[in-house]
């Protein structure tokens, strides 16, 4: 198998484990986040703010994944 | 550390400014074409924070969905803003490389905003000062 057909194999895998991966990633972090916020109504800016956080790193993630795809999409064929 | 509600638009403003130097200072030392890119990544990612953010506010809060701005935001926020991002990857007057490094620098800081409040301990000098003044009342 030469270098292109195990990419072609390998790119798919990766991005799906990067979008599985920041999919449960950001399904607790909101999860904890509106536990939290029924727990203490009060807080909920404060909560908020950091879930928006924590969400914008677990999507980077997945951007960073994406454009390595895109990256070495060019690589095959 | 404790996050103010008001942190996400400090960032960008942070990250406005710093976008503007780098555009500045860039063009003169490293040329147009690839500190546009990073230009670019930079305004991309400050637009993705900020309408994550008005998602996150307009979807989850105590007291239920604003459905309609909720909808707005993430018909703008995930089919347009990732649309535009797929074409600015895939255009070949930037460089993909470059505009990942400037999506990244609202991260960054957002980390070096939160390690200079830790190395700094302005949660602890907040805190004892809210104590001294409950205590002086």
């Amino acid at each position: 198998m030469d270098y292109q057909t195990a990419l072609s194999f390998a790119l798919p895998i990766a991005v799906s484990i990067a979008a599985i991966g920041s999919g449960l990633g950001l399904g607790r972090a909101v999860g904890s986040a509106m536990e939290a916020m029924g727990r203490q109504p009060e807080a909920a800016g404060k909560i908020q703010t950091g879930m928006i956080i924590g969400a914008a790193f677990i999507e980077a993630l997945t951007i960073y994944a994406l454009v390595g795809l895109l990256l070495l999409m060019g690589k095959i064929g | 550390m404790r996050i103010e509600a008001n942190f996400v638009s400090r960032t960008l403003r942070t990250t406005g400014l710093v976008a503007l130097l780098s555009l500045a200072f860039g063009s003169f030392y490293y040329g147009f074409k690839p500190t546009l890119s990073v230009f670019t990544g930079i305004v991309w990612g400050m637009i993705n924070l900020y309408f994550l953010s008005l998602l996150v506010r307009s979807s989850l809060r105590p007291e239920g969905a604003d459905k309609a701005s909720a909808l707005i935001f993430l018909f703008i926020k995930f089919p347009l803003l990732y649309l535009s991002g797929y074409f600015l990857m895939t255009n070949d007057y930037f460089d993909p490389l470059l505009l990942v490094i400037g999506f990244t620098v609202s991260l960054l800081i957002i980390v070096l905003k939160a390690a200079g409040r830790a190395l700094l301990k302005l949660d602890y000098f907040e805190e004892n000062d809210k104590k001294e003044s409950l205590r002086s009342a």
